[in-house]
């Protein structure tokens, strides 16, 4: 969703062709970001001319404050989702930056690495808004994901497991 | 105006930015190099929103104040005390995913 994508993108601005095709997952209430992407992508085949994307929806985990009994429901319902593309996609990178929509695609991916089908490495970047807390997503997938960034000090000092590369969107 | 798909050319254009305290309003005006005060409604406001804000203030890279203080906050803040922010560097970010992967 909107902060999140514009945040990611950036992310992914410096990356080389090496880290492609690219799948973005989003939610199917998300309006914004397909936008946003095709313009990213669009650019990016400006300069790399075998450019190669996909786009998937899946339903929405979580609203804003949705409580947390609901959330385990709304979430698992979107894991019937995530589970099938996951399975299809089969990547080898999962890189994420908090929205509720990341929860089940990295559940999914954990699954299939302890079924012995694919192994993706999950990468999570705390969003910038988070200097002193981390989003319900953060706290979730802290201990789940292979390498956890925060980007800033008071975060890396309260959360140890983390990176911290300084700001980076 | 109501609402634009993107502000930076009036920001580009402005000598100060007055905003509320999301975070991609406040990055984008930073990134621009242009002062900004930011205006914080608590009662409006998720706490975890004030989190950026609070610590950009602290870093003395905007200023702060809330509705009832604008007007006197406008008329007594000293714009040459604001440091600069510099830009997040997504460089770092290709060059630690490389070493996971073993990229050059």
């Amino acid at each position: 969703t909107g902060g999140h994508t514009t945040e990611i993108l950036r992310l992914l601005s410096c990356l080389s062709e090496s880290y492609s095709p690219r799948h973005y997952v989003f939610a199917d209430s998300d309006k914004m970001s397909e936008a946003k992407i095709r313009s990213f992508e669009q650019k990016r085949a400006e300069t790399f001319s075998n450019s190669q994307f996909t786009l998937d929806r899946i339903p929405r985990s979580r609203e804003v404050r949705q409580s947390w009994m609901s959330s385990v429901g709304t979430t698992l319902y979107s894991l019937l989702y995530s589970l099938p593309l996951t399975y299809r996609l089969q990547p080898d990178l999962i890189l994420c930056n908090g929205p509720g929509t990341c929860v089940p695609v990295c559940i999914s991916a954990l699954l299939l690495g302890l079924l012995r089908i694919k192994r993706a490495v999950i990468v999570y970047v705390e969003s910038i808004c988070r200097v002193e807390t981390l989003s319900l997503s953060g706290k979730i997938l802290y201990y789940l994901s292979d390498y956890f960034i925060v980007q800033w000090p008071e975060l890396k000092e309260k959360y140890p497991r983390s990176v911290y590369l300084g700001q980076i969107v | 105006f109501r609402f634009k798909d993107s502000l930076a050319e009036d920001v580009r254009r402005a000598d100060l930015v007055i905003s509320h305290a999301g975070a991609g309003s406040c990055l984008e005006t930073l990134e621009e190099g242009k002062p900004l005060l930011v205006v914080i409604n608590e009662k409006l406001m998720d706490n975890h929103q004030l989190e950026l804000a609070k610590r950009l203030h602290k870093g003395g890279h905007v200023f702060c104040c809330n509705c009832s203080t604008l007007v006197e906050t406008l008329q007594s803040m000293d714009l040459s005390t604001l440091k600069p922010f510099s830009p997040g560097q997504p460089e770092k970010f290709a060059l630690f995913l490389d070493n996971i992967f073993g990229f050059q």
